[in-house]
C-alpha cells in the first residue's frame, strides 16, 4: 500500500463469488484433503450434515488472496483463522477487512478479516500480522 | 482408544516433501489466485523474489499429500474423524518458499482438551535446510453427539 492505514481503516469489500461443488473437488485434489464430508454428499449426510461443506482451508485460502491484494507476500508475519460456520456449495461469500491496530513502534500492522455469506453470516474470522 | 491428554507432546511423524511446481500451479488454480507474482517469473523477480513464490496457505498440500496416514493416526489418537471439524489454523511465517524446495515436515500433538467436546491441536513445523520456514497450528474439534433420545 502507498500509505500505511490507521486503525479502523476499512478495506474495499472483496467478493469471492459462489462456492461450487467443483471448487471443493478441485481444492481436495490440490490440497490432498480428501475428507469425504467435502466431496461425498451421502457420507456428509451420514456424518450428520445436510450435505457437503467447504474445506475450512479453502475459505482461509480466499482470505489469503484478500491479503495479497493489499500487502506483499514477504510482509506477512502471521495469519491465524477461526472457522465459525460451515460454508455449503451454492453460498456466495465475500471478505471484509479492517485495520485493527497500527503498531508503528513495533513495525507491524494487525488486520481483522471476516468471511461472510450474502446474508451476513460469519463463516470465518482471521487476524494477520503484517510487517511495515 | 479414548482421546487422552497423555498424547500432548506426542510426535506423530517426520516426512520429506518436495514442492513440485505443477502442484503449486494446481493449488493456485483451485483457490483462484491470479496474482502475477505466482505465475510469471519476471513479475516475481521484479517484486524481489528469486522465483515464483508459494502462496501462504499451500502448506496444507504438504501436510495432506506428504502425510496420507494423518487420518489413520488421528483415529489412533482417539479422534472421531467422521465428525471432526476444523476449528482454527494458525501460521507463522519465517521464510518464503519456492518450487523445488525440499521440506522436512514434523508433526506433533501440541494440545488436547477433552470433555463435552474433544479439541486437539497439531503443530507442524516445515523446515528448509534445517531452518523453520513455517510453523502451523491446526486445531480440530469433535462436537458433542446429537442426542436423538
Amino acid at each position: 500500500m502507498d500509505k500505511i492505514p490507521e486503525a479502523g481503516f476499512v478495506f474495499p469489500l472483496y467478493t469471492i463469488g459462489t462456492v461450487s461443488q467443483m471448487d471443493l473437488v478441485r481444492y481436495a485434489g490440490a490440497s490432498g484433503d480428501f475428507n469425504p464430508i467435502h466431496n461425498d454428499p451421502e457420507y456428509a449426510r451420514e456424518a450428520g450434515l445436510s450435505g457437503t461443506i467447504a474445506h475450512g482451508m479453502l475459505i482461509k485460502a480466499y482470505m489469503g488472496r484478500f491479503l495479497l491484494q493489499h500487502f506483499p507476500l514477504s510482509a506477512l508475519s502471521s495469519f491465524s483463522s477461526k472457522f465459525k460456520a460451515m460454508t455449503k456449495p451454492g453460498e456466495t461469500i465475500e471478505i471484509h477487512g479492517t485495520v485493527k491496530k497500527n503498531d508503528a513502534a513495533n513495525g507491524i500492522l494487525i488486520l481483522s478479516i471476516e468471511v461472510r455469506n450474502q446474508a451476513g453470516e460469519t463463516k470465518a474470522t482471521a487476524e494477520a500480522v503484517i510487517r511495515i | 482408544m479414548a482421546l487422552s491428554k497423555e498424547s500432548i507432546g506426542k510426535e506423530l511423524t517426520a516426512f520429506p516433501f518436495t514442492i513440485e511446481r505443477v502442484k503449486v500451479k494446481e493449488f493456485l488454480s483451485a483457490i483462484g489466485e491470479t496474482s502475477p507474482i505466482f505465475h510469471d517469473l519476471q513479475a516475481a523477480q521484479q517484486a524481489g523474489f528469486r522465483d515464483t513464490p508459494v502462496p501462504p496457505t499451500f502448506q496444507t498440500s504438504a501436510l495432506f499429500w506428504g502425510y496420507p496416514d494423518f487420518w489413520k493416526d488421528m483415529q489412533s489418537l482417539g479422534i472421531d474423524i467422521k465428525r471432526l471439524l476444523h476449528l482454527k489454523e494458525e501460521y507463522t511465517y519465517h521464510q518464503t518458499l519456492y518450487p523445488g524446495d525440499v521440506l522436512d515436515c514434523r508433526v506433533k500433538v501440541s494440545d488436547v482438551k477433552t470433555g463435552k467436546m474433544d479439541i486437539v491441536t497439531f503443530e507442524t513445523v516445515f523446515l528448509r535446510e534445517g531452518t523453520p520456514a513455517i510453523t502451523a497450528l491446526m486445531t480440530i474439534v469433535v462436537p458433542p453427539e446429537v442426542s436423538h433420545g
